[in-house]
């Protein structure tokens, strides 16, 4: 891989890791991962990691992955007043070209919890920062992307909120790209018994934007702690994206992660639960749109290292015009890890002849007092529903889209938070109004 | 034998000498029947005979084929029109067997329906939308959670009626089909459906339920009672003859209709 | 075969042998220097003898595939196998020498005297030639052709070539590779057009020449409109010397003909057992593979079917099962090569002690087809605490109006099931015997009748071994 990183003006000629202003160990850190980036090779569609994907759009030799410079004051503004998700928020951050552009929430300090620009809470707790960055590794092949994500380490979030506090209202995260590449961070620490829910909402200036987006986001959760995260994937259409997730769950904590994705060209998106003690809970899911060529490629882990765990997966998907997607995913049961709940579910509905769904759910257990189970359905909108909604009346592009809605909609259901995913059906949604309205 | 008048109004749903196959299996034959506006007409008939394939046909079920005849809708032919274009002209179907629509919530389906009758431009006034459709639900003892629930999905068979005729109270059809509503219904469940159906009887609307049994007739009684075998209408009547075939079975009108047949050969 | 004393069925008619008397070895190791060798042999022509140098490049180049599949592949010796012996170099020992545990497992499942000693290695060679002039006229009338692959490349040329190599090229994988450079044994069937035989063809008790058949070839081709069911394999243990076995097995159906092929194999412990298997199935052709697979150390084998033609058919019906030590890496492909083809995937797998058993499954609807449907299954039952399953599917579709679905679940016994079964008075073993026996019924009755009867008793004695 022969990238070439501009970075600012100071190290804008030369490849190499992030040279902004950080705590040494950061800065040593993105040296190392640097390195590693440099040494890993390029993924090729022979790893089992990579089968189905489409690499030739994933990232060319050519590629410049320099990060976009500073927003002017004008448009940064404009960016902070674009930058809306639910109502009521308990914190807010808003990130352009992975520079902090507003934030509020600062109250929160009062009840100890700790809201900060990533960087900056490496410099104020270090210990801390350092304790739970990246601890989880990119398992599922974007090891070498994750490298890339350290070296240029940069912007983002860190949340730590301590043991048993709850926070009702949720906090965001608004991550911008004008031009070039970011690699927006988010790190959720969650003490014993607490709460917190975040959304990440990643977009482009402009619709149509390019650029290369490389996120990690990790979770981590004390006995008992329960954490909700959201990220709606927006990025404009033009923009190769991966995304590396994790959740690592101490006893009888619950974590549910969704993903939105809406934009982006391509997009790889890995995601791995450890459910690291016993009655221990993850939800994972999911809800993409594809349309035009647009590709999604997720890759998810279900790892259950403890007893009487459980996990449930699903992942929905309508594709469009000749879109494609890729869903492969494991549910791994350890030795001794009995009593286990998983679930697994992945479901494929092609709007056109020409989309292309691949879908390789796997099971591996290795204990045998288990219920898991997983399936994989690809089909059409069910003539029969379709006939159904006709006969009264309703026209066959808006039946189309009330099935398509329906079918997205149990997955946001599943999340169980009406004020999150009103919202959220809503952005979905308008991908679906704003095709119809270019087709009229 | 006594047909139904068989020109067709500008007031009646009209259909003329019909012929429909599925596949290469010809199921009506030549059926004839007019529901003028205002009148509830019955079909009975012995399985098999084609009911459902009529009711089918009449809402534009793309599986069936039609090979010849017409169907008027107060004197237009609908016969080539879309189905969803059929039930904006007033054609309304509940089906015997109601289809399950997974994550689409009943209001957000009624909206949809409703929105789709409006003038282009016109928007769904929502709280007199929820005022109706509690009335009409109100009506067929429907609870209100219902109205955040998907469609049909975990109904039991007589809250998956009950919907269907709270659609046709909100859709306010023309003319509506009642293809087997009675089958799967307790007495009691049985007795509210008919109840809606009847509060919904008028000058404006015609009513062809289509049965196997007499008893759903003695809660909505018919104008007229036709009978349906191997894929047309063999006798009509006044209501009456639901109660004849009860008594006697289909066998009598078979029998009736060798003897005919013998006499014309 | 008079003596079937505990099995009261007449598999007899379908019994097969050929008679082939080589007594040569080839020695150990695989050169180019084997290859011709075994084609010089046999007497083959320079096309096969071609074709087998050219696999022979392929192998050496092909990297081992475990990428995706076991690393336990690297354990196998490939310089200390012998590619080549006749059956006058197979190993002989006396019927005392028989392990104990061996002599009750034929007692128990009933195989009679004379097969016992055969597949104990005590004989050499099991006589079966008056079954096989039975069989030869029996089908020979019909104008069938039944022989094994070297017979069938030197007599009957012009079918042979047209399929030989072509469902399944040399180059499809390594396996497929080594057995197209070193393939002897294996049968040569051809089923003219509107045939349809009466009687399973078996391959059972052709075992008397090339020790098994440790790389054999078998092609089937059945002609427009034609049946034919075949039979390999059975279910009493086979007691190999060798420790890689590695078949290709090409079935052609054409035009509206059906194919079963039923494979009942229960290797030792040592075997690497790495078949490749594929069938193609052209306009509303059917294709059926039933396969059960039992013991070795590694079994890798996932039958296809091609559905080349509109309308065509395939289905994958196995059972995999799994004891101490033992790893069944089995599953299916189904290629969807045209409008309105269908397949289905049953799959049941049981991993028994520290066994385990994978499926691995491939499901491809591409571009531009239309009205095709797949629905695969997968059940896996684990008995034992450090018993483990995999299940590894693929699923690619396209087009418009296909429907693919794949469910698969991971189960154990019931311990309450187990209870209840133990209260009305049934040892521990009977009731897991049950209890499995269940889970797997539906699949064991699409076998031939005198398979799932071996099966079941199988599963019986596979069960009482695992309960301590």
């Amino acid at each position: 891989m022969s990238a070439t990183i501009l970075e600012e003006k100071a190290c804008c000629t030369s490849a190499g890791p992030c040279s902004s202003e950080a705590p040494d160990w950061i800065a040593s850190a993105r040296a190392e991962a640097w390195r590693l980036y440099d040494s890993l090779p390029n993924p090729a569609r022979t790893d089992e990691a990579w089968r189905f994907a489409t690499l030739s759009g994933l990232l060319s030799p050519q590629e410049c992955l320099h990060a976009g410079p500073a927003l002017s004051k004008e448009s940064g503004e404009e960016l902070v007043r674009r930058s809306r998700g639910v109502e009521r928020v308990a914190g807010r951050m808003v990130f352009g070209n992975d520079r902090l552009l507003a934030r509020s929430g600062q109250e929160l300090a009062r009840l100890g919890v700790i809201w900060l620009p990533l960087l900056e809470a490496a410099r104020q707790h270090p210990d801390l920062v350092q304790s739970h960055l990246l601890k989880t590794p990119a398992a599922l092949g974007s090891a070498k992307f994750a490298a890339l994500h350290l070296s240029q380490l940069k912007a983002g979030t860190f949340l730590y909120v301590p043991r048993g506090v709850e926070v009702d209202l949720p906090l965001e995260t608004h991550h911008w790209l004008e031009s070039g590449a970011c690699f927006p961070h988010t790190l959720v620490v969650a003490e014993e018994g607490s709460r917190v829910t975040l959304m990440d909402y990643f977009q482009s200036v402009d619709r149509n934007g390019k650029g290369l987006a490389c996120g990690v986001n990790d979770l981590v959760l004390a006995p008992g702690a329960s954490v909700t995260h959201v990220s709606v994937q927006e990025w404009g259409r033009n923009v190769t994206g991966f995304h590396i997730g994790s959740a690592a769950l101490s006893r009888g904590a619950r974590s549910a992660s969704l993903q939105v994705h809406l934009g982006g060209r391509r997009m790889r998106s890995e995601s791995i639960s450890r459910l690291c003690g016993e009655g221990a809970r993850s939800d994972m899911l999911s809800v993409s749109v594809a349309d035009g060529t647009q590709e999604y490629d997720q890759r998810t882990l279900q790892v259950h290292e403890a007893r009487n765990t459980s996990s449930d997966l699903l992942y929905k998907n309508s594709l469009d015009d000749t879109a494609r997607t890729v869903f492969a995913g494991l549910i791994r049961v350890e030795p001794g890890a009995h009593q286990t709940d998983a679930y697994q579910k992945v479901r494929n509905l092609l709007l056109s002849g020409e989309a292309e769904a691949n879908s390789a759910p796997g099971l591996e257990i290795e204990a045998d007092d288990v219920r898991c189970s997983h399936g994989a359905t690809t089909g059409e909108v069910d003539a029969a529903e379709l006939f159904y909604l006709l006969s009264r009346g309703i026209p066959r592009q808006e039946a189309y889209k009330l099935i398509v809605h329906g079918f997205l909609e149990e997955v946001l259901e599943r999340l169980a938070r009406p004020d999150l995913t009103a919202r959220l059906s809503e952005r979905v949604y308008a991908k679906f109004d704003a095709k119809a309205g270019s087709a009229r | 034998m006594r047909l139904a008048k068989t020109h067709h109004t500008m007031s009646s749903l009209s259909i003329r000498n019909l012929h429909v196959r599925i596949g290469e299996k010809e199921i009506l034959k030549g059926l004839t029947l007019e529901i003028p506006k205002g009148e509830v007409h019955a079909i009975m008939g012995p399985n098999g005979s084609g009911k459902s394939t009529l009711s089918k046909v009449i809402a534009g079920h793309p599986d069936y084929t039609v090979t010849a005849g017409e169907v008027f809708l107060d004197g237009e032919d609908i016969l080539g029109l879309e189905p969803d274009v059929r039930a904006r002209k007033g054609i309304f179907l509940a089906f015997q067997y109601p289809i399950e629509i997974p994550g689409v919530t009943n209001a957000n389906f009624l909206r949809a329906a409703v929105q789709a009758r409006l003038p282009e431009g016109e928007e769904l006034e929502a709280t007199e939308f929820y005022a109706r459709m509690y009335e009409k639900m109100d009506l067929l003892e429907m609870p209100r959670a219902f109205t955040g629930r998907a469609v049909n999905e975990g109904f039991s068979g007589g809250e998956k009626k009950r919907n269907e005729i709270l659609q046709m109270a909100m859709l306010e059809p023309k003319y509506a089909v009642l293809d087997e509503t009675d089958s799967g219904l307790d007495i009691d469940a049985l007795k509210v459906v008919a109840h809606g159906v009847n509060s919904l009887r008028g000058p404006d609307l015609g009513i062809l339920i289509i049965t196997h049994y007499q008893r759903l007739l003695d809660y909505i009684v018919p104008d007229y009672v036709h009978v349906m075998m191997d894929g047309r209408i063999v006798q009509s009547g006044p209501k009456e003859l639901a109660l004849e075939l009860e008594a006697r079975g289909y066998d009598f009108i078979k029998e009736g209709l060798e003897r005919a047949e013998a006499v014309a050969g | 075969m008079n003596d079937t004393s505990t099995i009261d069925i007449d598999r007899s008619v379908g019994d097969f042998s050929y008679p082939e008397q080589h007594e040569f070895d080839a020695g150990y190791g695989l050169s180019r220097k084997t290859v011709e060798y075994i084609s010089q042999v046999k007497g083959e022509p320079d096309w096969i003898r071609d074709f087998r140098l050219r696999a022979l490049d392929v192998f050496e180049r092909k990297p081992m595939p475990t990428s995706w599949a076991s690393r336990d592949l690297n354990a196998i010796e490939f310089e200390k196998i012998r590619y080549y012996l006749a059956h006058g170099q197979k190993a002989k020992r006396s019927w005392e020498e028989v392990p104990e545990d061996v002599k009750r497992t034929f007692e128990r499942l009933g195989i009679p005297e004379q097969e016992r000693k055969f597949l104990a290695g005590v004989e050499a060679q099991f006589d079966s030639e008056a079954v096989y002039s039975n069989i030869k006229k029996a089908v020979g009338d019909q104008g069938v052709i039944f022989v094994g692959s070297t017979e069938g490349l030197i007599k009957h040329p012009e079918i042979f070539r047209k399929w030989f190599g072509k469902v399944i090229p040399t180059g499809d994988n390594k396996f497929s590779a080594l057995n197209s450079a070193v393939f002897s044994g294996g049968s040569f069937i051809y089923v003219p057009p509107g045939v349809k035989v009466k009687h399973p063809l078996q391959a059972y008790f052709r075992i008397n020449a090339e020790n098994f058949g440790q790389f054999e070839r078998t092609l089937i081709i059945a002609d427009e409109g034609s049946e034919v069911m075949y039979m390999e394999g059975c279910t009493a243990p086979k007691f190999e010397t060798a420790t890689l076995h590695s078949a290709v097995v090409e079935l052609v159906a054409m035009k509206g003909a059906k194919i079963q092929y039923v494979t009942v194999q229960n290797w030792s412990a040592n075997v690497f057992n790495l078949v490749t298997k594929r069938a193609v199935a052209h306009e509303e052709a059917e294709v059926k593979w039933i396969d059960c697979n039992i013991g070795s150390r590694l079994t890798m084998k996932y039958p296809g079917v091609v559905l080349k033609g509109r309308k065509a058919r395939g289905e994958v019906i196995s059972i995999a099962l799994a004891g101490d030590g033992q790893h069944q890496d089995t599953g299916a492909k189904m290629i969807h090569a045209a409008d309105e083809t269908t397949s289905n995937i049953v799959s049941k797998s049981i991993s028994v002690g520290e066994g385990r058993a994978s499926y691995r499954g491939l499901v491809h609807v591409p571009k531009h087809l239309k009205g095709c449907r797949n629905n695969t299954e997968c059940d896996a039952l684990l008995i034992n605490s450090k018993s483990r399953t995999d299940t590894y599917p693929a699923i690619t579709v396209r087009g418009s109006g296909n429907a693919v679905q794949h469910e698969a679940s991971v189960s154990q016994i019931s311990a309450e099931q187990i209870f209840y079964m133990q209260q009305r008075g049934l040892t521990e073993g009977q009731a897991m015997s049950l209890s499995v026996n269940g889970f797997v019924n539906d699949l064991v009755r699409q076998f031939p009748m005198e398979y799932s009867v071996e099966l079941k008793r199988l599963i019986d004695m596979e069960m009482e071994g695992s309960v301590g």
